[in-house]
């Protein structure tokens, strides 16, 4: 059984369409996240998902069940917003067992179920508090929380880490991937942000303009990307692309090299040209090299010194050289050199 | 920054030394006011025979009640109507929204006293002449088309995460906008309800036409006729005036806080 | 896999719900009175029916004699008593600007008491005024006495020449609250970072606000001059508490307002009728309605609104 299944769903805001014929399968207890550039429509998908916005046409069903016209209280579904969303004037216990006390569950359960949620996210001290006396990564665990009592068939969650600075967005990245593995339950999680997608996901939907570009396990888009759009958004510093005569003689439209797999080369480049600026991480360089093919990019590992005016040298195994077609679709691995 | 203050001394003078005027008279004898009116009352010259011919004469109390009646039933009806069509507009994308909410806002810029006869001719129609029930009517329809513009601004600066959160949590339509929207609005609510509050309790035009009786009069109405038949019994005048004055005054230096603040939260903008 | 619309569409009959009390109230005792007012003012009354007259009544109101004294009298009154009225709000955001300095102190205290005289009622304003400035009562001629100015003392309310003058400043001196308050809240609305910019710049003091300041709130001078445009209309309270209804002395204080009184329910020997109240309500309409577009239209369109 599918935990959730969408079937060829389209959205129309006025005439602008949002969302063209998305059909998905999510496997029961899958971490799945929807990551693509702003405006992509992933955002209103999940707003489909959960009953919050109403599809123009095809169908939604979760746990097997046709969720078209249910609404969102009714999904079995917990949802997790952007900016928390916690009630102003409820406190942490409240804001957490709101929905309990409307689905009429007993006293006795509900107390057990916040015990539980406290427990699991370290809420116990804070559960008198109202949400303004809270940190923000105090009201991002309080969120969790809520969706958590609710004991949902799928977790719904909408971008939760933009809103807390880089160091507290790791943790929490770590915390989520916790509650993953310790529940077990299905997840659906929305970022525009690709390295949150990489580390979070069993399976990555990349959708652009309305579309579902590929869905895949995050290393089959990093080595496997089915087109330009996946192969230009996934990794960091972005995949290289090279056309022209390079791409023909490889009998392609479009070349693409990740910049970790080019390699500085000198006895017979495959490219060649000038260092033209360099950024030292200490763990990696980057180096901006312009050549005769356009500006490449190139990771080296570790301190490289080079100078920037100094001519290089670039090659790359043509194992790991993307092949796309002229529209831009993937071809096989390179054969030919 | 001297200049400054100098400037706004003087016009606070400007602004408030006529009302002080009124009111210091308000508590000395016949004498005193006319000897010395810019002295203020002392042991010679206080005296209160000015309320006690108000209190009197006039039957002040029910004039009083009368307002107080129409302007909180006026406001409630405002701002319950109000804050609920300013929520539809602010929260549903309908077809005829953007017609809806400028068909409300015309309101704005027509005074309603230019209906007067229509107006008149339906409260006949309707036997509601001399009925309190005839000026809230005409209060709330005249108060929302204001309350609608302004909530509705500030409605749509709600997150629209919490209003999912709680359709999440199994709140109807109906409680988001009474227990999660309501509370988020009340400074906007409160604005509202003061520029709202000042006029109805001040009007005199619909007082005058619509429930002049002396059953149903209120107090700006009760004020004026009083005013007019005693015009040569200055305490009694500087009285009555005074009387005006202050509840308003109280309220205002309750509320000038959290009034400024709706103000100035961009409320109105 | 064919597309399938969703099976049941949700119910959006809150909405209707949401909107009906307001929309019903409002179209009742506003729209639809209004409307009849502006349709009466093409019948007049025979009997106790109502006759189609077309135009007749607007004919009556320009031309004949009878009525088109008093109601070029009231038109030519009113515009002076709304230019007069427009100086409040020169006043009110020069008093905003120095109330907006950062720094001020003693801020909530001038706002508080300058916004006092708008709570109070036509009544109290006007009967107190009429008292302060009455000759009987030394009040005025003393207050002008102190600051070596007491010759200029008149009976400034009982004379045809100054009466309306003096009501317009009446009226200027209660309302000045309203547009300090408005231009005030748009300028500690202007982020800080440009009045910052503006300092390093060496845009300072009365050229900043002329240069940066200003330019930033027109939109909000320009909402603050049509709603005294029309709440001009709305003079009429002043008027009848001061100086009657018949806009003593001798018509000279007498505005649309006070017209559509007389004119609407009779006064003393005239009889009223509700043809030509409503005729005069119309012109009242109509002369809001030609502001309004003007503003919209072409001064509005000319403010450029900027997004902080």
């Amino acid at each position: 059984m599918n935990a959730l299944e969408l079937i060829g769903i389209t959205k129309r805001f006025g005439s602008t369409e949002v969302l063209t014929g998305i059909d998905l399968c999510v496997d029961e207890g899958d971490f799945v996240v929807f990551v693509g550039p702003s405006g992509c429509g992933k955002s209103t998908l999940l707003r489909i998902v959960a009953g919050l916005e109403e599809q123009t046409s095809g169908n939604v069903r979760i746990a097997g069940a046709s969720a078209d016209g249910v609404p969102p209280a009714k999904r079995g579904i917990g949802m997790v917003f952007q900016t928390y969303a916690l009630y102003p004037h409820l406190n942490v216990a409240d804001n957490m067992s709101l929905a309990l006390k409307r689905e009429g569950l007993p006293r006795a359960e509900i107390e057990r179920r916040l015990a539980a949620a406290a427990e699991m996210l370290e809420l116990g001290p804070l559960l008198k508090r109202k949400p303004a006396a809270l940190s923000g990564g105090q009201r991002q665990r309080v969120a969790i929380g809520r969706a958590i009592v609710r004991a949902p068939k799928l977790f719904l969650f909408d971008e939760p880490l933009s809103n807390l600075d880089a160091a507290l967005r790791v943790n929490t990245r770590i915390e989520i991937a916790n509650l993953h593995r310790a529940l077990g339950s299905t997840m659906v999680y929305v970022t525009h942000d690709q390295i949150e997608a990489m580390t979070l996901a069993d399976k990555i939907v990349v959708l652009n303009a309305g579309t579902i570009q590929q869905v895949g396990r995050p290393i089959d888009l990093y080595t496997m990307p089915a087109n330009l759009f996946v192969a230009g958004f996934i990794g960091s510093p972005k995949m290289n692309f090279i056309g022209g005569d390079d791409a023909l003689r490889a009998g392609a439209h479009t070349l693409g090299i990740r910049p970790e797999h080019l390699t500085l080369a000198a006895n017979a480049p495959r490219w060649s040209g000038t260092v033209r600026h360099a950024e030292h991480l200490g763990s990696d360089t980057f180096l901006y090299v312009r050549t005769s093919a356009g500006e490449l990019t190139v990771r080296v590992a570790g301190e490289a010194h080079v100078a920037i005016g100094q001519p290089i040298g670039l090659s790359a195994p043509d194992a790991l050289v993307h092949r796309f077609d002229d529209r831009g679709l993937r071809l096989g691995q390179s054969s030919a050199g | 920054m001297l200049a400054a203050h100098a400037v706004l001394i003087a016009y606070t003078a400007v602004a408030v030394l006529p009302v002080l005027f009124i009111v210091m008279n308000s508590f000395k004898s016949r004498r005193a006011i006319f000897l010395a009116p810019l002295a203020l009352p002392g042991p010679g010259s206080f005296d209160l025979v000015g309320y006690t011919t108000v209190l009197k004469t006039g039957a002040f109390g029910s004039y009083f009640a009368n307002s107080l009646i129409v302007t909180l039933a006026s406001l409630a009806g405002i701002i319950a109507f109000g804050s609920m069509a300013a929520f539809a507009l602010a929260e549903y994308r309908f077809r005829l929204n953007t017609l809806t909410a400028l068909y409300l806002m015309l309101g704005i810029m027509i005074p309603i006293r230019l209906g007067t006869v229509g107006i008149l001719e339906l409260m006949v129609a309707g036997h509601l002449v001399n009925t309190l029930v005839a000026l809230i009517l005409v209060y709330v329809a005249s108060g929302l088309p204001v309350a609608v513009f302004v909530l509705t601004e500030f409605m749509r600066t709600i997150s629209d995460d919490l209003k999912n959160a709680g359709r999440v949590d199994g709140l109807s339509e109906y409680e988001i906008y009474f227990w999660l929207v309501l509370p988020l609005v009340r400074p906007a609510i409160a604005t509202v309800a003061v520029f709202t509050m000042i006029p109805i309790w001040n009007d005199l035009w619909f007082p005058l036409i619509l429930a002049p009786g002396e059953a149903t009069k209120t107090i700006t109405l009760g004020a004026q006729q009083f005013i007019g038949q005693y015009v040569t019994d200055w305490n009694a005048v500087l009285a009555a005036l005074s009387l005006g004055i202050f509840p308003v005054v109280g309220l205002y230096l309750i509320f000038s806080k959290n009034l400024i603040r709706g103000i100035t939260s961009g409320a109105v903008k | 896999m064919t597309r399938v619309p969703p099976r049941t569409r949700r119910n959006r009959t809150h909405i209707v719900v949401f909107l009906a009390p307001a929309v019903l109230i409002y179209t009742a005792v506003m729209i639809v009175p209004l409307f009849e007012t502006l349709r009466l003012s093409l019948f007049t009354t025979s009997g106790n029916h109502f006759v189609w007259n077309g135009v007749a009544n607007f004919g009556v109101l320009f031309f004949d004699e009878r009525q088109s004294l008093g109601f070029w009298n009231a038109l030519r009154n009113n515009v002076y008593f709304f230019v007069i009225q427009m100086l409040q709000n020169p006043i009110g955001i020069g008093l905003a600007a120095l109330l907006a300095l950062p720094r001020l102190r003693a801020g909530a205290f001038y706002r508080t008491a300058i916004f006092l005289p708008t709570l109070l009622s036509f009544v109290i304003v006007g009967f107190g005024w009429k008292l302060i400035l009455s000759p009987l009562w030394g009040v005025a001629p003393s207050l002008l006495g102190a600051v070596g100015l007491k010759g200029l003392f008149a009976p400034y309310l009982g004379r045809e020449s100054s009466a309306l003058t003096t009501l317009g400043f009446i009226s200027v001196w209660q309302y000045v609250g309203v547009p300090m308050m408005l231009a005030y809240a748009a300028l500690i609305s202007i982020p800080d970072e440009i009045i910052d910019a503006a300092e390093v710049d060496g845009v300072v003091g009365i050229a900043q606000f002329f240069r940066v300041k200003l330019p930033l709130i027109w939109p909000t001078i320009g909402m603050i001059s049509i709603l005294t445009f029309v709440g001009n209309f709305n003079a009429f309270d002043l008027v009848y508490v001061t100086q009657g209804a018949l806009g003593a002395p001798n018509y000279s204080t007498d505005i649309l307002g006070t017209l559509l009184y007389r004119t609407f329910f009779g006064y003393q020997l005239q009889l009223g009728d509700p043809n030509m109240g409503a005729t005069v309500a119309t012109m009242m309409f109509l002369i809001i309605l030609a502001g309004v577009c003007v503003y919209l239209f072409a001064v509005q369109r000319k403010i450029s609104r900027y997004q902080f």
